[in-house]
């Protein structure tokens, strides 16, 4: 039996736990397209040049002990028995976790409907793109005959001879070569609506322009501009297909997020080295890239925010929210950091549990501690919200979470490799210079590709972040065209 | 700006006639018979039986705890309406420290280790500083401690901010989530390895705490669904809309993948590399009539579900969500038999009258106390800051 009750519940929200809205001050749908086109339209700033001559040069670095190392092989690095993966392979696994935040911030988050995502997935997802272009080389290079790069496709060849399928080495490229073409597809996807503002903004820019270098220049803008915009109009029709695919592109992205880096981290899983075989690596891989991914989304996110004056629509809340997903994800490495050793322990293969002393307290003890400290302990200060929410203070701890990853890919590979069955082979490995070189090289290829992205295409999502701000809501008090400043 | 408060109408469930009171009880007390008569016909088929349906039950309660937990450190604000039934639900875990004294008393005859010799027994001479009985009960105490701690003090302060209304309360539930996630993954993880994993103590994988991590979660949010339906059908918690269902059911997608995902990447690696000390375990599964099950988790745990949920329209609809929730039940306790039974019936799959008895019995015990618990207080929290979020869309 049941009796009918009145309850009075409270929906009130005090002060203090009020959310913070996505675009701060009020800023009217106006002001949003002038601040982010201004990056791109206009004399570059100082800073701009500051910081993209060095990169170049660094890039340069890159290349040319590339050049070196194709023309006089890989004895350049300082590869040995039985660390025949070196920091080639670190690096390569250490780019592709970068890259994973992207795709993930633009298609799981978008899935997830957090809305917060709009005011950074742009970057992240350029970010993506560069970091697997960088991730790109080093296996390449690492072929040693690079010319014969191309039998890792499944071309027959003069020989007959076929890619070895069963290798995780082999879907390594599959894998990637899919993620990345998929993660440009889809960040040029969202570019469209953003591109078509750009060239109608060149079109009324063209009106005042007298000078025939100027005009001419603004025309070919247009043209390049108005070619990839692919005719766009901002019609109804034009938003709902765009929706649809923009939907269905999320929705092939995910599977892919989480297959990338899985496949990566079958390249030692599946193997029987101790320190490499064990079950958790999938996961732990991922969640490894993701924390990574968003260590550097705040690495370029803070300063750029500063820098091209943006602080209203990449707000504190997201800095926040970034950290909060940084610590979440620090804390599931953190398990699987725990997990491995406590196997090591718990199944009784020695040399399994000799792989993991040796880790912590074998030659290579103060790389084990890094990772560690960087990964597991610097992300804890996340609990504090003075420390989520002062950005100084979070690109620090991105910096030392940067690092971190770095170390604990050298720290399965190196330490896993250089202390075999045969105590008779054992090494150990050191990086020669050019290996430093090219690894620091290819931090010029990022940053001078992520560079010329805020120079020439909107840092931010345009049309997605107007679609979550106040004014965009029309139930909202300052909804529609009531509120705003310009 | 939302209204400061707002008058529902709902039912309260009165007099002990309601079949809602009843009904447990009645099911308790057939378990319990069936558990007698079990026992004494063949008591270690009982054991196992009671061990498959306490591990099925303890998912629901784990799972539980973790979305209170996690809907406190990420500040949500969607599922305040279903908190409540999600708080008593984890309020169960420390009753199942009572129900998991009968496996105490069994422990000998489940667990091979705990008669086995360490000294002619590497796998087992290598951990024996956990794998002894002291180890076994002390670590069972501390996680059931653990459990009822969180869920307890999650519950007191929610409870006690629907007299005050206070932002201290949804501070204080915070501080308690905080270590709780790690406090949850220490112990989820423990006793997964201890009840479970450990029937086979010579076989060891770094997956398996997450692998029973995402079973449950998967089970919870299937039971969660059907638990919101009811509340929402008898106007208990009237204020359960589309957003809550949505949400729920696209979790449960979710971690229908998550699940896949983990359960499919542990049973590659352990494949691919081929070690008999770890294959071994997944041979034995694969003999007789286990391996049906296998192809059964394969299309029911995945393919299913997977294809069922994946339309984004069907998780508002309960033709398709309730069959979707017996459906997962079912599966989720095939799957804690894919992972106990094999140990007794290695040549294939053998129901007993005991599973359906064991499965009564835990189950409408826990039933009596959850509604008893859940009748205490306010079916739904009264003065959470995030209602007016979670009820104006």
């Amino acid at each position: 039996m049941s009796v009918s009750a009145e309850q009075t519940f409270s929906t009130t929200t005090p002060k203090e736990l009020e959310r913070k809205p996505l675009v701060l001050n009020q800023r009217s749908l106006g002001w949003i397209s002038d601040k982010i086109c201004s990056i791109t339209e206009g004399p570059a700033p100082k800073w701009w040049w500051y910081a993209f001559i060095p990169s170049i040069m660094v890039m340069t670095l890159c290349f040319t002990m590339i050049g070196y190392l194709i023309s006089t092989g890989v004895g350049v690095w300082g590869l040995n028995q039985p660390v025949a993966w070196g920091w080639a392979i670190v690096n390569f696994v250490f780019w592709i976790g970068i890259g994973h935040a992207g795709t993930l911030i633009s298609a799981i988050l978008f899935l997830l409907r957090q809305k917060w995502r709009t005011s950074i997935n742009r970057a992240a997802e350029a970010m993506t793109i560069f970091a697997v272009m960088c991730a790109g080389i080093f296996p390449m290079i690492h072929v040693g005959r690079i010319w014969y790069a191309w039998w890792l496709f499944p071309i027959p060849n003069a020989n007959s001879i076929w890619p070895q399928f069963r290798s995780p080495l082999l879907w390594d490229v599959f894998a990637v070569s899919t993620y990345f073409t998929v993660s440009l597809l889809f960040w040029y996807m969202g570019l469209i609506p953003d591109l078509a503002t750009i060239r109608d903004r060149l079109r009324l820019q063209a009106v005042g322009l007298t000078e025939p270098l100027g005009r001419f220049i603004n025309k070919a803008k247009q043209y390049v501009y108005g070619f990839f915009s692919l005719g766009w109009t901002g019609s109804n029709r034009h938003w709902s297909n765009y929706e649809k695919a923009y939907l269905l592109l999320a929705g092939l992205s995910t599977p892919l997020v989480l297959s990338v880096h899985s496949i990566v981290s079958f390249d030692f899983a599946v193997s029987q080295v101790p320190g490499w075989h064990t079950t958790i690596f999938p996961p732990y891989f991922v969640a490894g890239a993701i924390f990574s991914g968003f260590g550097m989304v705040l690495t370029l996110l803070i300063p750029l925010r500063t820098l091209c004056g943006l602080e209203d629509v990449i707000t504190t809340r997201h800095i926040e929210l970034m950290c909060k997903v940084t610590l979440a994800t620090g804390s599931i490495v953190g398990y699987a950091y725990g997990m491995e050793f406590f196997i090591a322990w718990y199944g009784g293969n020695p040399y399994e549990l000799y792989a993991f002393k040796n880790r912590a307290f074998g030659p290579y003890w103060w790389s084990y501690w890094i990772m560690v400290s960087c990964n597991v302990i610097s992300p804890q200060l996340f609990w504090s919200k003075w420390c989520r929410t002062t950005p100084w203070f979070v690109f620090i701890v991105s910096i030392f979470v940067n690092i971190g990853m770095w170390f604990e890919r050298f720290v399965i590979v190196i330490t896993s490799l250089h202390r075999d069955y045969l105590p008779s082979s054992w090494g150990y490995y050191s990086p020669s210079w050019v290996d430093v070189l090219t690894f620091v090289g290819t931090f010029g290829l990022f940053m001078t590709l992520f560079l010329l992205f805020i120079r020439f295409l909107p840092l931010c999502a345009i049309s997605e972040i107007k679609g979550v701000t106040p004014q965009a809501d029309p139930h909202h008090p300052l909804g529609g065209a009531k509120g705003g400043q310009h | 700006m939302s209204a400061p408060t707002t008058t529902v109408s709902h039912h309260e469930q009165a007099g002990e006639s309601s079949i809602w009171v009843s009904l447990p009880w009645i099911l308790a007390a057939i378990g319990l018979i069936g558990c007698v008569i079990g026992y004494t016909s063949n008591p270690k088929q009982l054991g196992y039986s009671y061990l498959t349906a306490f591990m099925f039950f303890l998912s629901i309660g784990l799972g539980s705890l973790f979305l209170v937990l996690i809907h406190h450190i990420f500040d949500a604000g969607w599922g305040v309406p279903i908190r409540r039934y999600l708080e008593n639900v984890a309020c169960l875990l420390p009753y199942m420290g009572l129900l998991f004294i009968p496996l105490g008393f069994w422990a000998e005859n489940l667990y091979p280790w705990m008669t086995a010799d360490p000294h002619t027994d590497h796998a087992l001479s290598v951990k024996s500083a956990m794998f002894n009985k002291k180890s076994f009960f002390i670590v069972s105490a501390i996680v059931f401690a653990i459990w009822g701690l969180l869920s307890h003090k999650l519950r007191y302060w929610s409870v006690r901010q629907d007299e005050t209304g206070g932002s201290d309360c949804t501070h204080a539930m915070r501080r308690w989530a905080a270590p709780g996630i790690y406090l949850f993954a220490f112990s989820l993880t423990a006793g997964a390895i201890f009840w479970m994993k450990s029937l086979q103590h010579q076989w060891f994988s770094t997956m398996y705490g997450v692998y029973y991590f995402a079973g449950s979660v998967w089970i919870t949010l299937a039971t969660t669904y059907g638990a919101a339906l009811i509340l929402k059908k008898t106007n208990q918690v009237p204020m359960l809309q589309r957003l809550q269902f949505y949400h729920l059911g696209t979790l449960l997608l979710a971690f229908t993948i998550f699940y896949s995902y983990i359960h499919f990447s542990q049973y590659f690696i352990i494949w691919n590399a081929a070690m008999p000390e770890e294959t071994f375990w997944y041979v034995l599964r694969e003999k007789g009539t286990w391996v049906y099950v296998c192809w059964a988790l394969i299309l029911g745990h995945f393919v299913v579900p997977f294809l069922t949920l994946l339309r984004i329209d069907v998780k508002l609809k309960w033709a398709v969500m309730v069959p979707v929730i017996c459906w997962v039940w079912m599966i989720h306790y095939v799957d804690m038999q894919f992972n106990i039974m094999p140990l007794y019936h290695p040549n294939g799959i053998s129901p007993s009258l005991s599973d359906l008895s064991a499965m009564l019995f835990i189950g409408g015990t826990l039933a009596v106390i959850f509604l008893r618990n859940f009748r205490a207080h306010s079916p739904f929290p009264l003065k959470d800051p995030r209602m007016g979020e979670a009820i104006k869309h």
